[in-house]
């Protein structure tokens, strides 16, 4: 599971979702990918998922690059505690995922088990999502 | 002389995001034109002649035509939308007849290299100097029956008449790998083997369970 060794604050600000993915909208390693056309904030546990399915499905037949990292925590207050107290303790690590952002690509298939592949691993993603190939990119 | 993509350029007076924007909205792209000493043109360009143009080859050379000129240009720079994959902004690069220019162009693989091995393109792109006027659109890269270990270098791949590399000869374009399993792989997958084993198990207890029921309801 993908997770910071080093955190400079145990707890943070729940991280903006508006706007645009500046950066990483293009396939840079890979021929095929799976890019985000919604904001959501992406779990370790989902990219751990999205890259299991995938994988299991190539049968270790190419190579799979993962372009987001889950570097910021979200808290959580325990169940049925009043109000105040200050912040809840740290739940989960989460990727800021902005529309246009390729997160995961893979090479080394051919475009029928890319697809099908990337399709399993959409259903472990909480966004719409798309498949994108390097040719039909641009 | 090579095929030249047309287009009806008309200068821009107004700048700025609130000007673009209404570029954009008109079903034209703004543009700026530079190059050989000379000041920036801003113009702006028909979206989908132009979304045509790159279509496929984004070192097309276009032929504007503008106020009475005829420029001969290169695509710089390209800005996308992220989610829409629309063209929002173009950087031209002046050229003229006989210049020749660094570009980038696109490494395509062809072949198969040895079974069970898989190829990893390291470089999607090689830096050449070619003619202006005769730009490949592509490079090709043979992998065919290369084995584990093995790659392709940048002083390997076949470049047409008249082109020269500019990137370092010794970068690697394509590295053949046998696929490995990482750690995690093999454990999810006895994991995943042993979960499979005892649910059989239990299912065919429970089959056995509901065959003795049956026999004893009968």
């Amino acid at each position: 599971m993908l997770i910071p060794r080093r955190t400079k604050h145990r707890k943070q600000h729940h991280p903006k979702r508006t706007g645009q993915a500046s950066g990483g909208t293009t396939i840079s390693f890979g021929d095929y990918g799976i890019q985000a056309i919604e904001p959501a904030y992406v779990t370790n546990r989902q990219i751990e998922a999205a890259r299991i399915a995938m994988t299991r499905h190539i049968k270790r037949g190419g190579k799979v690059w993962i372009n987001i990292f889950p570097d910021r925590p979200l808290t959580k207050k325990p169940a049925e505690t009043r109000m105040g107290s200050g912040k809840g303790s740290p739940e989960w690590w989460i990727a800021n995922v902005k529309p246009g952002r390729v997160m995961f690509e893979l090479a080394g298939v051919d475009e029928e088990l890319a697809r099908e592949a990337m399709r399993r691993a959409q259903h472990k993603l909480p966004m719409k999502t798309r498949f994108v190939s390097r040719e039909g990119g641009e | 002389m090579a095929d030249t993509k047309k287009l009806a350029a008309t200068l821009r007076t107004e700048f700025g995001k609130g000007a673009a924007r209404r570029t954009r909205r008109a079903g034209l792209i703004p543009v700026v034109l530079y190059g050989h000493g000379a000041d920036p043109i801003h113009l702006s360009v028909p979206s989908h002649d132009t979304f045509l143009a790159l279509k496929g080859n984004a070192n097309a050379l276009l032929t504007l035509e503008f106020d009475g000129r005829t420029e001969l240009a290169l695509t710089k720079d390209v800005q996308r939308d992220a989610v829409k994959r629309t063209i929002e902004h173009l950087d031209l690069v002046l050229i003229r007849r006989g210049e020749k220019v660094v570009v980038d162009i696109p490494v395509h693989v062809e072949g198969e290299s040895a079974p069970g091995t898989i190829h990893t393109v390291e470089s999607q792109t090689l830096s050449v100097r070619a003619d202006a006027l005769t730009i490949p659109e592509g490079l090709n890269a043979s992998i065919e029956g290369l084995v584990e270990g093995d790659s392709v270098r940048a002083s390997d791949v076949v470049l047409p008449e008249g082109v020269e590399l500019e990137t370092d000869p010794e970068t690697a374009v394509v590295v053949i790998s046998v696929p490995r399993a990482s750690a995690e792989d093999l454990e999810a997958d006895e994991t995943a083997a042993e979960a499979g084993a005892a649910a059989g198990e239990a299912g065919e207890a429970a089959t056995d369970d509901d065959a003795e029921a049956d026999s004893s309801a009968s």
